[in-house]
């Protein structure tokens, strides 16, 4: 059974520390052409996303790792998501 | 409810939410990377649609809705648990990026199948179902008749407001 609370936890965890690293709530305007972090794509759903994970491979669940998984995703975004997986040049793209 | 008649279900539901949703997310407007664009104009050559064949094209090179949702059925079944569409989604977010998409379409097909067949399980239907139906509706769009389709996807394309935007 999934402890929705909990995943909600982590969304709003996930998402006050994005607040507070200066992510956008939404990426700018035409949305689906938009390279910009946001709060709501991709930093909620990492976090959903690796709480699941967790949560159902039994590792650690509950208050306190939905708490550090939201930080972990946020923190993940705004630092280190574009080096990992960074913004293709146009040239290599088209 | 009768596996034949699953399947069926599964199918439509898996079509429309890959097909719109991508729509949705502008794959008929412009190709993502160069073999995208190639294939469009192919299809175009044989008297197809140039949005419906950078549709295409744009499936074939990053894992767009039709991967998502693919691919959270999958995990659905292997996870027995709406778990495996959310781990699912993140998997696919990863490969969008890697393939030089921004993931909002493969993300949202793997999150909209995942919601659907959790609601839908409530009326008899399984995650199987959906694997197949899937496999059945990448098959209609991709494996039958190109020029065909693409212009079905091209005429629901514009009704959506998503025109081909003619890459520079």
């Amino acid at each position: 059974m999934m402890s929705y609370i909990f995943y909600i936890i982590a969304i709003v965890s996930a998402a006050m520390v994005g607040f507070l690293l200066r992510l956008p709530l939404l990426p700018e305007r035409p949305m689906r052409q938009s390279w910009t972090i946001s709060i709501v794509f991709p930093t909620i759903i990492i976090a959903v996303s690796l709480y699941a994970m967790f949560d159902y491979f039994k590792i650690y669940n509950g208050i306190y790792t939905a708490i550090i998984i939201g930080v972990f995703a946020a923190v993940f975004c705004r630092y280190l998501l574009e080096k990992l997986v960074p913004i293709p040049d146009r040239g290599d793209s088209q | 409810m009768n596996e034949i008649l699953a399947i069926v279900l599964g199918a439509v539901l898996s079509w429309l939410n890959f097909v719109l949703i991508d729509i949705w997310m502008g794959l008929p407007e412009a190709p993502g990377v160069r073999g995208a664009k190639a294939i469009g104009k192919s299809i175009e050559k044989r008297d197809g649609d140039l949005g419906g064949g950078y549709f295409s094209g744009n499936i074939v090179c990053s894992p767009d809705a039709s991967a998502g949702t693919l691919l959270a059925s999958c995990c659905y079944f292997a996870f027995h648990s709406p778990a495996g569409g959310l781990i699912a989604a993140l998997f696919v977010y990863f490969g969008n990026r890697i393939c030089a998409d921004p993931g909002y379409a493969g993300t949202t097909g793997a999150l909209t199948i995942t919601i659907l067949i959790w609601a839908t399980s409530y009326i008899g239907l399984s995650p199987q179902n959906f694997i197949v139906g899937i496999v059945i509706a990448i098959l209609t769009i991709q494996g039958l008749y190109h020029p065909l389709v693409s212009k079905l996807i091209g005429k629901m394309a514009r009704k959506m407001n998503r025109k081909v935007i003619e890459p520079e």
